[in-house]
């Protein structure tokens, strides 16, 4: 999937990943060694997203560093502050639709709606957010409604596997909901908060691991079975 | 086209199999037993003469030790009470397991659950006349209600206890607390409720508190301690029965290894040393455990230690502790520490300390040890009064049930004759101890042949219906996934199926044969096996002759993510069936697949259209969530008082009601023709059945006339279905489901009726999102996307969720009877019982049905669906779709089938696997009886062949 002929996207790539596979594992780490792992679904919680938030913006720094180093600043800068306040009505816009679709999917309608609201900004979080940040409102916007094809853009490419390996660990993490086992994290919203978060780290590990491979392969071919393997676990088409 | 009814008679052919495999399976595993509602009565002494004759005309006074002398000498006489009674407290610790009871001080480091109750043993050693302990054999299933109702009753309970009136949880039969209070005298009860949701209204005072919750160890426990002393400083009980729940969820939360269990064993030891304390002398005292639970280190593939259900050893042997402060009765080797007495000779003990005859449906022995002693006239009439009971038993069950042959049971009905005759003729001791051991020995033999045909499960019938199941599964779908769509026509247009027919007749033709000449047994049984093999047989060698059509196709064939999606969606709908939390929670589990695929269909449409109809899916899903109600099993929403179902229809859902029928008939009356005024009269017919009968002001009479009308209108409407007019099968089939739909919330009625609603509208939404499917190039390749079994999946799944979302739940409890009385009482017809048996049925199924019917729209809905293409691509596109919603249901049977069969020991079985067995069978029966209807209709209408296609 990902093509070597673009050394430098990869590197990013790669680096933004490995970041990824380290800041959200420590965040899980800390509020379970404090004992408030469990109360992720309730409001107060919200500072995991704020961190989760300010990480993707420190990355998406990353990713779009080099990117148009040749003269698009003035552009950006011009309607940079409409750009923001655009992405956020946008982000809201996902998020009420992420709403709407858990309640959809088997929520509880009129209660719980603080659990279901945390659960929806992650997704949103984890999904459209770094999109936007990379691309602006109008691609992801584009990309969302397939107008548009993201092609051999690779950062994009990892992005948009990001997202739904997220929304695919959220589906999974239902799964645990109906079980009698009592056991606290079987309550609404946990299972599919951490099973989102899960899903967004087993993506970025994955990514991390192809490149390495794909790096590997060069020197033994051997390695582009694993390769072709990993490609088959990618879920965008 | 003479292929045409080829397809129709491999259908229904596809429907035998899968429905007589599941009757063969439900023969082997349904235990049950016919439920007596006949009560043992008793006549006080001084009804007698003194000749033991009641009413007798000898006059005169007599001792009442010659009376009883002559009452025991007169063999077919009516039971006469034994004048002693006393009280009893009836202490049920759940899951006390017999080695709970035990001490044995030379244990150097105890398990957490030995020697925690040395009281039994103090009581034991230093006043051996006091106390008995044994072990307390129960059989399977050992489960609390099952055991309640066999400590209450002293039968063997199975699964079906077949009684007039299965619907409420009431017990039906005669049991010790009826005896009770039946003579006058009060019971109370504290703890468990099962035990006043077994007989309610029968307690002087009750403290019943809810007890699924099996990881709270102590509520009930302290709830029940608070007033069980209280209840023992007063006198004006009989019985007093208290229940505690302690021991057995702390085994079932931890294992009987756990810290816990030594707490919970603990308070236990100084719960009984205090009741001892506060005993008056006269009173018995009984603690019992209902069963045991399983030992940590048993080889169960999970970690089920402390669970119970099975038939383990450990399950199986409970504890009986007996005391009374004055002394019990039986020495020597009865009163022996740890002999084996069986839970069945509770109740016939328990009747006779209480001064009662046994239970009518008992077959316990009488235990002399634990009761009072008494001299030995009242001995002998206890005992006769047990034998004369269980022979009555024996005669009444024999008139009412063939399930025991009938020389077995002549042969042992004359056995306890005879012991009765020689009641009569005991004289000493030695004579009495010789005649108790024989008495014990007869009942024994009596208890274990009901038992064969009560508590033991036909493997054998099992296995082999599980077999025939998965033959048929396996070669439909390699015919209905391999066999290319364009060879269909040319399959069924062979000699295929009239050969099949005609193997099968032959093969009932044998059986029948040699059922006549007595090679054979039985008949049901060899024809459902020969026919299923042969059909496998038949079925295998069309396979091996197109091996080379469905390699090809396999070879070329690559299918889209949502389309593994619906077909892994429906597998693990039916593989997560062997659990009993999403048994419980099925109707969301449904929902959320049969959401997800919508999903997936509509991402790969990908318009804006699809994501509204996807949206309208899942709102219309979401609003059948009113209707769900819940089960018992759901603590929290059933304790809310949501699960109970409502009787009337309140003001708001009446109009609620009324406008949904009057929505849908009015919105689809356009699109039908001439026929959509069938089907408004239909629906004013029904709107008018609820408006009149309504409320307290509502004329019932006439609401039933205006109900009968409606089924007339139905029913005209439905032969008006099958007039020719040329112009395809869509327009019929419309009807025919909204002709469903009415029918459907005639009986649901009003309280229900907006659900079938929405079960229409969630229908007609997926079909247009199924309409909308890509189709790559050519219409030949839109049909194999039409056809595809996803699109089947996905309607299977919604079909079976549809049964929730009509608020039902798989449970007997949840069966509604009022849908057999909407349009009068039918048990004044001759054909009274089909006719009430195929309204519950619709009532229960209506909505698999409906979608059955509907599944030849799948095909032939919609612009570029198979209505483009020649008639007889259209009917082999039918067939195929119909052949593989039928699979998806077969497999869901297949998948309860066995999950039933692995877990045939399992604690929930009877309350959660096997009514899921039950209702399971019964969509699966309603969805093949509408996918054939459907199918018909489809090609009853399709026009005949005009060119080649």
């Amino acid at each position: 999937m990902f093509s070597l002929h673009n050394q430098l996207e990869l590197r990013k790539v790669t680096i933004s990943s490995l970041i990824t596979c380290i800041y959200l594992p420590s965040i899980i780490t800390v509020i379970s060694y404090k004992g408030i792992l469990y109360s992720v679904g309730n409001g107060s919680s919200c500072y995991v997203l704020a961190l989760i938030f300010f990480a993707e913006i420190l990355k998406s720094f990353y990713l779009n560093s080099s990117n148009d180093v040749h003269g698009k600043r003035n552009k950006v800068n011009k309607n940079k502050a409409g750009d923001i306040l655009r992405g956020f009505v946008f982000m809201l816009c996902v998020k009420f639709a992420f709403f709407i679709g858990i309640i959809l999917f088997g929520a509880p309608v009129l209660e719980c709606h603080e659990e279901t609201l945390m659960l929806s900004s992650l997704l949103t979080l984890l999904t459209i957010f770094p999109l936007i940040l990379h691309t602006g409102v109008e691609t992801s916007m584009q990309l969302l409604f397939g107008v548009k094809n993201y092609g051999r853009d690779t950062v994009i490419e990892m992005l948009v596997n990001n997202a739904l390996m997220t929304i695919c660990g959220a589906w999974l993490g239902a799964v645990v909901i109906p079980l009698d086992w009592n056991t606290p994290w079987q309550k609404w919203p946990i299972p599919c908060y951490l099973g989102a978060i899960g899903g967004f780290l087993l993506s970025n590990v994955l990514t991390v691991l192809k490149v390495s491979l794909m790096s590997g392969a060069t020197k033994y071919p051997i390695l582009n079975i694993l390769v072709q393997l990993l490609n088959g676990c990618q879920i965008s088409k | 086209m003479k292929e045409k009814w080829n397809f129709i008679l491999y259908l229904v052919w596809f429907s035998y199999l899968v429905l007589s495999a599941v009757l063969m399976f439900g023969h082997g595993f349904l235990l049950s037993r016919k439920t007596l509602s006949d009560v043992t009565e008793c006549l006080p002494l001084d009804k007698f003469g003194c000749d033991g004759r009641e009413n007798s005309t000898v006059r005169g006074s007599c001792k009442e030790e010659e009376k009883i002398q002559r009452i025991i000498s007169v063999p077919g006489g009516s039971l006469a009470c034994v004048p002693k009674q006393s009280r009893v407290v009836f202490l049920l610790v759940d899951a006390l397991r017999y080695d709970f009871t035990e001490y044995d001080p030379r244990i150097e480091k105890p398990l957490p659950y030995q020697n925690r109750l040395p009281i039994l043993h103090e009581i034991l050693e230093r006043r051996p006349e006091r106390a008995r302990l044994y072990r307390f054999m129960a059989d399977p299933p050992t489960t609390t209600l099952q055991r309640v109702k066999a400590l209450a009753t002293g039968s063997l309970p199975t699964f079906i206890d077949a009684s007039s009136n299965f619907a409420a949880m009431e017990l039906q039969e005669d049991n010790i607390i009826d005896q009770v209070t039946k003579n006058k005298g009060h019971a109370v009860l504290l703890g468990d409720d099962t035990w006043a949701r077994l007989l309610p209204k029968r307690w002087l005072r009750s403290h019943a508190m809810y007890s699924f919750h099996t990881w709270d160890l102590d509520t009930v426990d302290t709830e029940v301690d608070s007033k069980i002393f209280n209840e023992l400083r007063k006198d004006d009980w009989n019985l007093l029965v208290a229940h505690y729940l302690g021991v057995d969820h702390a085994g079932h939360r931890y294992g009987p290894n756990h810290p816990e269990m030594t707490r919970k064993l603990d308070e236990t030891n100084n719960r009984l040393r205090k009741v001892i304390d506060m005993l008056p002398p006269d009173v018995l005292l009984f603690v019992v455990g209902d069963h045991g639970m399983t030992e940590t280190d048993s080889h169960d593939w999970n970690d089920s230690d402390g669970d119970h259900g099975g038939e383990s050893k450990a399950e199986r042997t409970a504890a009986f502790f007996a005391y009374r402060g004055a002394g019990l009765a039986g020495s020597g080797a009865d009163a022996l520490t740890g002999r084996e007495v069986q839970q069945t000779d509770l109740a016939p003990t328990l009747s006779a300390a209480l001064g009662r005859p046994p239970p009518a449906p008992s077959l316990g022995n009488l235990l002399l040890p634990v009761l009072p002693k008494s001299s030995r006239s009242h001995t002998l009439l206890h005992l006769t009064n047990n034998l004369k009971q269980i022979t009555q038993y024996m005669i009444r069950y024999g008139e009412e049930s063939q399930q025991v042959s009938l020389d077995r049971l002549a042969h042992l009905i004359n056995s306890t004759r005879e012991q009765l005759d020689k009641a009569a003729s005991i004289e000493t001791d030695e004579e009495l101890d010789k005649y108790v051991a024989d008495v014990r020995i007869l009942v024994d033999n009596i208890r274990n042949v009901f038992r064969e045909v009560w508590v033991e499960f036909d493997s054998l019938s099992m296995l082999r219906a599980l077999l025939l199941l998965l033959l048929a599964i396996f070669f439909n779908w390699l015919i209905t996934e391999g066999l290319p769509m364009e060879r269909l026509p040319h399959v069924f247009a062979s000699t295929f199926v009239p050969t099949g027919l005609i193997a099968m007749a032959v093969c009932i033709g044998v059986c029948y044969t040699a059922y006549y000449f007595e090679f054979l047994e039985d008949l049901e049984h060899a024809i459902i096996l020969s026919t299923g093999l042969i059909s496998a047989g038949i079925t295998c060698v069309l396979v091996i002759m197109h091996w080379d059509g469905i390699s090809q196709r396999w070879y070329e064939g690559r299918s889209q993510t949502y389309e593994r999606f619906a077909r892994a969606a429906l597998v693990a709908s039916a593989a997560v069936l062997v659990s009993n939390s999403y048994i419980i929670e099925e109707g969301a589990g449904l929902s959320f697949l049969s959401m997800s695929v919508l999903a997936l269909m509509a991402w790969n449409i990908g318009t804006f259209r699809s994501l509204l109809l996807w949206i309208g899916c899942g709102a219309v899903l979401a609003g059948s969530r009113l209707y769900r109600g819940c089960r018992e099993e759901q603590g929290d929403c059933w304790t809310a008082g949501a699960g109970v179902p409502t009787g009337q229809a309140s003001r708001p859902a009446l109009v609620l009601a009324l406008g949904s029928v009057a929505g849908v008939v009015a919105i689809s009356r356009r699109h039908v023709g001439w026929r959509g005024y069938g089907v408004v009269v239909a629906g004013l017919f029904v709107c008018s059945h609820w408006a009149v009968g309504w409320g307290s002001l509502g004329s019932p009479g006439r609401a039933r006339l205006l109900a009968r009308s409606a089924w007339l209108v139905l029913a005209t409407m439905f032969a008006l279905v099958w007039r020719r007019e040329g112009r395809g099968a869509t327009l019929p089939l419309m009807v025919c489901c909204l002709l469903l739909y009415v029918a459907n919330t005639l009986v649901l009625g009003a309280a229900y009726a907006p659900s079938a609603a929405l079960a229409i509208v969630v229908g007609f939404l997926a079909l247009n999102l199924v309409s909308l499917l890509k189709n790559e190039g050519s219409s030949k390749f839109s049909l194999t996307t039409r056809c595809n079994s996803s699109v089947a999946c996905m309607w299977a799944l919604l079909a079976c969720y549809q049964f929730y979302g009509t608020g039902h739940h798989a449970t007997l409890g949840h069966v509604r009877w009022a849908p057999a009385f909407h349009a009068g009482d039918p048990n004044y017809l001759d054909i009274g019982p089909p006719i009430t048996a195929s309204l519950i049925s619709l009532e229960l199924f209506g909505t698999p049905f409906m979608f059955g019917a509907a599944v030849p729209l799948l095909a032939l809905w919609g612009r570029n669906g198979a209505a483009a293409v020649g008639p007889r691509t259209q009917l082999a596109a039918v067939f195929s779709l119909c052949l593989k919603f039928m699979l998806c249901f077969a497999i869901r049977v297949f998948a309860c089938a066995i999950s039933a069969t692995i877990h045939c020991r399992h604690l929930m079985i009877w309350g959660v696997f096997t009514p899921k067995l039950l209702f399971e069978s019964g969509a699966c029966a309603a969805a093949l009886l509408g996918g054939v209807l459907g199918a018909a209709l489809a090609a009853w209408h399709l026009p005949p062949q005009h060119r080649n296609s």
